[in-house]
């Protein structure tokens, strides 16, 4: 168990994540695409209450935003990348959902700030150990 | 008045030889009663049944037609409500014969349910709730072909009718899941097959009876010819979308010609190929759609599943290409301004396509996208077709679109395109957003306004500027004046109890002023004469008429192609081009002394 109490940060951004995940999931229910993300955002809103698996949760977060950023920067400024564009963007866009899509991705940036050493949200995923 | 009528008589049967060439009719159409029938149609079909002309009787039921056909050939009379006569007739070129026909009674309301419009049909499907559940069937199910005639009334069952609606959802319907469960339970109970009583009426009047038809059948039962033009040449043009073919027709000696389109390094739908598009009906990988004409003799044509434009020269009968790029989605309408700028609508990806022939410069510019929604499907449904084409013919790429939920609404579709002949601007019409929208063709600056009814389609100018514009899903015409920014709204007539019209496209006689609709639920076609604000309908002699767009000939014929989706459900079970003469009836009247 962790050794430190659950930070707001994990509450809010795991009540966030959660929510996102739950809309997409609603959404998913007729375009059943939608499921994937959801179903993922749902274990990272889980792991993040939890505090658990910190190294694949802190992966995961990194490859959907960005998957995300390069989705919208390759759909604003990739003519350049001429017939290849869509195949760019269309990757890009199933990683980001596999990964748990714009449910993580909204919160993605504040997650990873959380996520650097010495902040509240490290500390939940990497509790010091309890003294023998 | 008498002696007028005999002088007319000898006048004309002077004149037969010179006209001559031709099998000519005349005679008398009645009902069961014996009375004259009023607005009936007179078809003449050549001896192979390859081509038909058709004219309509005046009140006291009499008919006049010259055809150019020679031997066996058949007559038919044909009025709503009645059962046809058809009457065979050995005829040699040159020869005229009296021809009476006998309008008959139908033996049972089947029989009789038989010869209704599909509008009759889809008037009576009992929806949940009419205001909020028939505009998804009528945008999207009304879309491409027909429902209600004898190939999509068939009665299925609950799962079937499911089947059916994600069957057209894999060829591009954008109905919700919800409202694709609420049209397949309304279609199951309402296409029961069971006969029922209806009646109705397409308003004889005195300008019908000055009308002729004609027909050619072009293809087969696939055949797709989405547009017609008439080029300079005179010739009809036909873009087949689903066989990636241009059609040619020589209306005066009937000959048909076709010119396959060049390959392509892309596979069977094109880009759309991850779409389940039925085997059958779309072989090719263009998919030509509309046309348009280049002082330099040169026809412009919009590939809709290559996301090309192409040439095609009719000196040379070369095709040349262009990419359109630019993530282009299904570009469509295509119009050419007085400087022989190319402008062409681009209704998937919510754009605008500008190509300037003498440099050989293509622009893409993306239109106003109308909300946060749209916003982002103007941004991602090219990657999600792209997405698609990776597992071609499953359309597993739908499963990620957000149409399953907000139906067609994410998309704002701009479809019909016109230059205004006033002040070169370019104006389009965006079917799903119900907007018309101006481009300033020298700045590129847009303006768009929110349209009266909804569903503006393929709208034209007249020579004096005015905007007239089809309204598809409210079944209206609009007028728009640019100066004023005022639109007027008219709706149009329907032929039955309950019915409702769906207005395609239109055009615009610049020589007469008047105003030539579509009416793809109801199997006419419709006259708005601006000055009198009257609708005139021309029933079509051919039962599932669908007409996609209009083109005016030198002698102001008024043209299109018969496309109903699949063709194999129209009547003849082909396709056909058609042009309608509206004073072709009366010049043959006046040839035969009638």
């Amino acid at each position: 168990m962790p050794t430190v109490k659950r930070p707001g940060s994990a509450r809010l951004l795991a009540t966030a994540i959660l929510i996102l995940g739950l809309l997409i999931g609603y959404l998913g229910l007729s375009a059943n695409g939608y499921l994937v993300p959801a179903v993922v955002a749902v274990l990272m809103a889980a792991l993040l209450w939890l505090g658990k698996a910190g190294r694949l949760f802190m992966v995961v977060t990194l490859v959907n935003l960005f998957s995300g950023t390069l989705l919208v920067l390759v759909l604003a400024f990739g003519d350049v990348l001429g017939t290849h564009k869509l195949d760019v963007s269309g990757v890009s866009l199933l990683i980001n959902l596999v990964t748990g899509g714009p449910a993580v991705a909204l919160v993605a940036p504040a997650l990873l700030l959380g996520l650097r050493r010495g902040k509240p949200l490290h500390s939940w995923f990497n509790p010091a150990p309890r003294a023998a | 008045m008498k002696r007028t009528a005999t002088v007319f008589t000898a006048i004309a049967m002077l004149v037969q030889p010179v006209v001559g060439q031709a099998a000519s009719f005349t005679g008398r159409v009645t009902l069961p009663d014996g009375r004259p029938a009023y607005g009936a149609m007179v078809t003449v079909f050549d001896a192979d049944g390859e081509r038909r002309q058709t004219v309509y009787t005046a009140a006291d039921g009499s008919y006049a037609i010259r055809t150019p056909y020679a031997g066996k050939l058949n007559v038919r009379g044909r009025l709503s409500g009645f059962k046809d006569d058809t009457v065979e007739q050995q005829a040699s070129a040159g020869g005229s014969a009296r021809v009476n026909v006998s309008l008959g009674t139908f033996a049972s309301l089947g029989e009789m349910n038989e010869t209704l419009s599909a509008s009759a049909f889809n008037a009576r499907l009992p929806w949940p709730n009419l205001k909020r559940d028939r505009p998804a069937f009528v945008s999207q199910c009304n879309y491409c072909h027909q429902m209600g005639n004898g190939w999509t009334r068939i009665p299925r069952d609950h799962e079937q009718w499911i089947g059916e609606v994600e069957k057209m959802e894999n060829m591009l319907a954008m109905q919700s899941q919800a409202q694709g469960r609420v049209i397949a339970e309304t279609l199951w109970k309402g296409f029961d097959g069971k006969p029922f009583q209806a009646s109705q009426s397409y308003g004889a009047n005195p300008e019908l009876a000055r009308a002729k038809v004609r027909e050619w059948l072009v293809g087969d039962g696939y055949t797709f010819i989405h547009d017609a033009d008439v080029a300079d040449d005179g010739l009809l043009y036909g873009t087949d979308e689903g066989h990636d073919i241009l059609w040619v027709l020589d209306r005066e000696t009937g000959k048909i010609e076709q010119y396959k389109l060049p390959d392509i390094d892309l596979p069977r739908g094109g880009i759309f190929s991850g779409m389940k598009l039925p085997i059958g009906q779309f072989t090719g990988k263009h998919g030509p759609h509309s046309m348009a004409q280049t002082s330099d003799g040169r026809i412009w044509i919009t590939n809709a599943l290559s996301s090309t434009l192409m040439n095609f020269d009719p000196r040379t009968k070369a095709f040349k290409t262009y990419q359109v790029g630019h993530d282009a989605l299904y570009p469509h309408t295509i119009r050419v301004d007085k400087n022989d700028i190319v402008w062409f609508t681009i209704v998937a990806s919510n754009q605008i396509g500008r190509f300037d022939p003498k440099t050989e410069q293509m622009t893409v510019m993306r239109l106003p996208s109308n909300g946060v929604l749209r916003w982002v499907t103007d941004q991602l449904f090219p990657t999600l077709m792209r997405i698609g084409s990776w597992f071609p013919d499953q359309a597993v790429h739908l499963n990620l679109s957000t149409h399953r939920f907000f139906g067609e609404q994410i998309l704002a579709f701009p479809y019909g395109i016109d230059v205004n002949p006033v002040d070169g601007s370019i104006w389009y019409a965006k079917l799903y957003a119900s907007k018309i929208g101006r481009i300033d063709s020298k700045t590129m600056e847009v303006k768009e306004w929110d349209t009266p009814m909804l569903g503006p389609r393929r709208p034209r100018f007249d020579a004096n500027g005015i905007f007239w514009i089809p309204a598809f899903d409210s079944g209206g015409l609009m007028r728009f004046d640019p100066k004023t920014e005022k639109f007027e709204t008219y709706r149009i007539p329907a032929v039955g109890k309950y019915e409702y019209e769906t207005p395609y496209a239109l055009n615009v006689d610049r020589k007469t002023g008047q105003v030539w609709m579509a009416a793809n639920n109801s199997d006419r076609i419709i006259r708005f004469d601006p000055a009198s604000k009257a609708f005139f309908t021309y029933p079509s002699p051919t039962r599932v008429t669908v007409l996609r767009d209009f083109s005016f000939t030198e002698d102001g014929q008024v043209c299109s192609s018969s496309s109903n989706m699949p063709a194999a459900a129209i009547e003849d079970g082909r396709p056909s081009f058609i042009c309608i003469e509206p004073e072709g009836g009366a010049a043959d009247r006046t040839a035969l002394g009638s």
